[in-house]
């Protein structure tokens, strides 16, 4: 068995890809790409802790299934946001999209 | 053995990661996304949530990762972006926030997390369905509504230019 903190280690760097690409990305599609990735690490670190207590605990597991069925109607909503806005205006360009701006 | 396994998925998620984001064609950034996706479903294999994984790869794969193909198709391909202006700051700060966070991780040892080695009943596929359905059930039924409430949010707003 893996010692728990491997499985730390990479959510860790799954989390700073996330973020690297919340933060340098323009494109809509990348950025949802990104928090898909971040709701990844979170659901491993999840995970791991889950099974750090000795009998592991099954709640861990449970939150996990709660967290991937949000994180799915989240992409189908925000995928559903981006079909719109790409047949509203061509670019997708979250730094130039400032329709709702006043 | 499962060292050499787990280096393996390791590698594979965070590569495939990195290529989600950098991939020119945002075809092979879904894919690349969806490989990422396989391989934690792998991790949690590894750590025995073999009901998680299964859960991961059905809605994952299955649901986002071919909304997501179907998105970027619809959409039409958008090659090369180009660079931000703070691309140099954020990445230095998304690898000074990973460095902080990897020294916080590498200071506690791995004595401190010693994870049982064999799961055994804590892992078991009765208990956690047990602790489902007495436990959870009622935000299980919660998430249910949200899911519908979120598919007819998603169609309507699909629908909403065609019929105006």
């Amino acid at each position: 068995m893996e010692p728990l903190t491997s499985f730390f280690a990479v959510s860790v760097i799954l989390l700073g890809i996330g973020i690297y690409g919340l933060t340098t990305k323009r494109n809509a599609l990348r950025i949802l790409f990104s928090i898909e990735l971040i709701y990844n690490a979170a659901n491993l670190n999840i995970i791991a802790f889950a099974r750090l207590r000795d009998p592991p605990i099954v709640t861990g597991q449970v939150l996990v299934l709660f967290t991937i069925a949000l994180a799915a109607m989240e992409a189908s909503v925000g995928l559903a946001i981006i079909m719109l806005v790409s047949r509203l205006n061509v670019d997708i360009d979250l730094r130039k999209l400032n329709r709702l701006k006043g | 053995m499962t060292d050499l396994t787990f280096l393996a998925l390791a590698t594979v998620t965070v590569a495939s990661a990195v290529l989600a984001l950098e991939a020119r064609d945002l075809v092979y950034g879904a894919a690349a996304l969806g490989i990422s996706f396989l391989g934690i479903a792998g991790l949690f294999f590894l750590l025995d949530a073999s009901y998680t994984g299964v859960f991961q790869i059905a809605v994952y794969i299955g649901a986002v990762v071919v909304l997501i193909l179907f998105t970027v198709m619809l959409v039409g391909p958008q090659l090369g972006e180009p660079p931000l202006e703070l691309k140099r700051l954020s990445l230095l700060i998304a690898l000074l926030v990973s460095l902080l966070l990897g020294t916080a991780g590498s200071l506690t040892s791995a004595a401190a997390f010693p994870g049982p080695d064999n799961c055994g009943a804590g892992c078991d596929l009765t208990r956690l369905s047990t602790t489902l359905i007495n436990q959870y059930s009622v935000p299980l039924e919660f998430l249910s509504l949200v899911l519908a409430a979120a598919v007819i949010g998603a169609l309507t707003l699909a629908e909403a230019d065609r019929k105006g």
